[in-house]
């Protein structure tokens, strides 16, 4: 009998103890490497040089929603962890949410889009609408839209109010009297991130390569680089630290790739078989059958120009696509190879000033064959393809959670720091209309 | 102990691998010598431990037991500094068997109902890995009538027929957004069965050292006319048809175990379980689906397993003719590839703790308890699938309980 009561009391005892562990049972710890550090950097004032990437530009227009998940505010909220200050952005006020205007998907039957604008508000010159509320206090988001490097630097300063986004952000006083090189200065930052030129090329490419005015130049080799030269030094002008940021390739955004010869060749076959080639006029004048090399701007999907005429529109050689619609052939060979130059005179000169690389080129490139990242598959197809907005150059958020990654791993990479890494599954693609 | 454990591992190296969905808690007993056993007639566990075993039981007995399971995962998003967790969730393996035989005869049935494989893991819907998944509960019920017969006082072999009763619910996020940003949703859900056998012999020497060869077959599971619903924006409605249904296939892999037992004194026995379980069949999980459109395509996920294997050992002590006292340890050789570490089995090679309690108030019942403890190392993964990357690490608890009626 007593031995009966010691064996309760022993199994009493174990199953207290086996409840115990049980409760106490400890969640799984995952070690991190090491302690949060900012390396060799120092992240306390960080400024964010650029274009409309940098602004947080989306769906052809700039709006709040877009601002907020620009990559450089992505990159401050995750450089605070290792000693980043507070960063601040121009951001539109909720009555102006909708900023300047932007484009939203109102429906998808059989994988054709209808793209529908959403009206701005953030005019202060109503109904005009050509200038914006205007922004006053100091700023870390410096991204300008359709901020170029060769107009960074105007040396007749037309561009400050001529560029309704740049002429936002300056006073009165300012307007007609400043280019961005001087705008940037004085901030007293300690780190910047430099991503510029993109326009450069990319001007000349939206306008089908034909150059109109200053927004559509193919900037000079040799211009870009001395250019190039004066904005690193400007910026590293106290010694502060950086990550500058190579060009992507144009024919890497679903601007180029989506209206193809082939696809428009098969909607004018649907409406008249007898259809038999797309011709365009090229950069040179000659008017010939496109191929699949000849890379035809999005917008040209909704112009509603194909076949139309006596002599129907773009099927006929008395009637091509006109230039201004085509990169054709030969300007997508001259446009790589400026954009390839222009990326060899940035990793240079950053190589020089030890400055940390956002090869945002090679990752284009990546995302354009298409990848899966973290059970995301993103690739550079249009609405689909997740990375890109609406306007089928610039970010979705999760485009720019992506994109500030690749900030992040080569900021780390150069400085020794830790800044984690941002979760790009938080951020959403391309919003699909829905009923309910 | 790891002196001994190496040199297992490096004697067989082919059995480079050991567990994915599989669940080794089939007895309390055994559990609590960390899922050895397969060589001692220690109860009707032997049902699936090792039907040769189970004709040299010395009563007929009937038992049920569970083993509420905690299966706790945490995921790291590599170069990230928050951690996730698993929800809490309480998966419950259970077992049930019952073992009967004429006293003098030399044979006996048996019938088991216990759940050897199976996962219930909850990451949420808004975890970072949700468009791998988020969660999957799968269970898998097996039945098996057995038949064991001694063939001498020395020899027993015995063999059953196994019916798998399988059931899947398999959800995640889908990279689609609403305009309000959130995701759509995926859910596949489906019953299915599966046919095998189990087989086992059981060898006592002399000596009254034992030893178990148990090979426990494959069950390919298929699960037709599953539900496969998808939330999506109504603009998208064409591409992921409502009503949709698919069929999918889960092999269940083959066990071959190998077991000794050997009595260090009247009341002590040591059991040894090297098993080596034949994963490499899950080659990948596909679903095929009866409508596909140009966004829903069927799915073929590689998950090429290897083969895993485990090595378990357990010490059963009866303290007095009530109480009985046991403890085991065991490691086992993940059948996950790198490259191929899912969130609905973050495998990796793990250690097993157990320890366990028997006690008996009379001669026709008796009540067993068991703890059960895996740590499963922390793994640095990015999946050549989804290119989910980031460092998983699960510790497993499951504490159990079972009653027995002897007679």
């Amino acid at each position: 009998m007593v031995g009966d009561i010691n064996m309760k009391k022993i199994i009493f005892n174990s199953l207290v103890a086996a409840t115990i562990l049980f409760a106490a049972s400890c969640k799984p710890e995952i070690e991190t490497p090491a302690a949060r550090t900012a390396g060799t950097a120092n992240f306390s004032k960080y400024i964010a040089i650029g274009n409309s990437l940098t602004s947080g530009y989306a769906d052809g227009g700039l709006y709040l929603e877009g601002q907020k998940v620009a990559y450089p505010n992505l990159l401050a909220a995750q450089m605070a962890t290792v000693g980043g200050g507070s960063f601040t952005s121009p951001f539109f006020t909720d009555a102006q949410a909708n900023g300047s205007g932007y484009i939203s998907l109102s429906a998808l039957v059989n994988g054709t889009p209808t793209l529908t604008p959403v009206l701005g508000n953030g005019w202060r010159d109503t109904p005009t609408n050509t200038r914006l509320f205007k922004y006053s206090g100091e700023i870390q988001n410096l991204g300008i839209p359709g901020m170029r490097l060769d107009l960074a630097f105007d040396p007749t300063f037309t561009f400050s109010a001529a560029n309704m986004f740049f002429e936002r952000l300056l006073t009165d006083a300012q307007v007609g009297k400043v280019n961005y090189a001087a705008y940037i200065q004085g901030r007293n930052h300690t780190f910047f991130s430099l991503w510029l030129g993109n326009n450069d090329a990319l001007g000349y490419a939206l306008n089908g390569g034909v150059t109109t005015d200053a927004t559509t130049v193919l900037t000079e080799k040799t211009t870009f680089s001395f250019l190039y030269t004066n904005m690193l030094n400007i910026l590293t002008a106290g010694g502060q630290k950086g990550v500058v940021a190579t060009i992507p390739d144009v024919t890497a955004v679903p601007y180029f790739n989506t209206v193809t010869p082939a696809a428009l060749l098969a909607a004018a076959k649907a409406i008249n078989p007898a259809a038999a080639a797309i011709y365009i006029q090229t950069g040179t004048g000659a008017v010939r059958v496109a191929t699949s090399e000849d890379l035809i701007r999005l917008p040209f999907q909704t112009a509603g120009l194909l076949g139309t005429g006596s002599i129907p529109y773009g099927l006929h050689p008395l009637n091509p696509i006109a230039n201004n619609w085509v990169l054709d052939k030969d300007e997508v060979i001259k446009v790589k190879d400026y954009v390839n130059s222009y990326n060899s005179t940035i990793k240079s000169l950053a190589n020089n000033k030890g400055l940390a690389v956002a090869d945002t080129y090679t990752y284009f490139n990546t995302v354009k064959a298409g990848i899966s990242v973290q059970g995301i598959n993103i690739n550079a197809a249009f609405i689909t393809g997740g990375a890109f907005s609406l306007d089928g150059i610039h970010l979705t958020p999760r485009g720019n959670a992506a994109i500030a990654n690749v900030f992040v791993d080569a900021i780390n990479a150069k400085y020794g720091s830790t800044i984690p890494t941002i979760d790009i599954t938080k951020y959403r693609g391309v919003k699909y209309p829905d009923s309910k | 102990m790891k002196k001994l454990l190496l040199s297992a591992v490096l004697s067989v190296p082919l059995w480079v691998f050991g567990q994915g969905f599989q669940v080794n808690l089939q007895g309390q007993k055994q559990i609590g010598m960390a899922g050895a056993g397969s060589a001692l007639a220690l109860d009707e566990a032997s049902v699936f431990y090792n039907p040769g075993a189970v004709s040299f039981l010395e009563k007929n007995s009937i038992s049920a037991g569970v083993n509420p399971l905690l299966f706790k995962s945490a995921f790291k998003q590599t170069g990230s500094n928050i951690t996730e967790n698993v929800k809490n969730k309480i998966a419950p393996p259970f077992e049930a068997y019952a073992v009967w035989g004429p006293k003098s005869n030399k044979w006996k049935l048996g019938i088991g109902v216990y759940t050897p494989f199976g996962g219930l893991v909850d990451w949420g819907n808004e975890w970072s890995g949700r468009y791998a998944l988020t969660s999957l509960n799968l269970k898998a019920i097996y039945f098996q009538p057995t038949l064991s017969v001694k063939i001498t006082d020395h020899i027993g072999i015995g063999a059953g027929f196994v019916y798998n009763h399988g059931d899947v619910n398999l959800q995640r996020a889908l990279p689609v957004n609403y305009p309000d940003g959130r995701s759509g949703h995926a859910t596949l859900e489906g019953t299915g069965s599966g046919y095998g056998w189990n087989a086992g012999l059981y060898i006592k020497t002399l000596s009254n050292i034992t030893f178990a060869v148990v090979h426990k077959s494959k069950v390919v599971t298929k699960l037709n006319d599953g539900t496969a619903t998808f939330d999506v924006p109504s603009s998208l409605r064409s591409s992921f048809p409502e009503g949709n249904t698919f069929n999918a296939e889960l092999p269940l892999p083959s066990t071959t175990t190998l077991g000794i037992g050997v009595p260090l004194s009247k009341s002590t026995t040591l059991a040894f379980d090297a098993s080596w379980v034949q994963w490499h069949i899950y080659k990948e999980l596909a679903f095929d689906y009866a409508v596909n459109t140009s966004a829903l395509a069927d799915t073929r996920s590689a998950r090429n397993y290897r083969d895993g294997s485990s090595f378990k050992m357990g010490i059963n002590h009866q303290a007095s003719e009530k109480l009985a006292l046991r403890a085991g340890v065991g490691y086992a050789f993940s059948p996950v590839q790198d490259g191929y570490v899912t969130p609905e089995a973050p495998d990796a090679d793990r250690y097993i703790l157990s320890a366990g309690v028997g006690y008996a108030p009379t001669s026709h019942f008796e009540l067993n308890a068991s703890f059960f403890f895996e740590d499963v190392k922390s793994r640095q993964q990015k999946n050549i699938e989804t290119g989910l990357d980031g460092t998983f690490k699960t510790l497993v608890y499951a504490p159990g309980l079972s009653l027995t009626y002897k007679w």
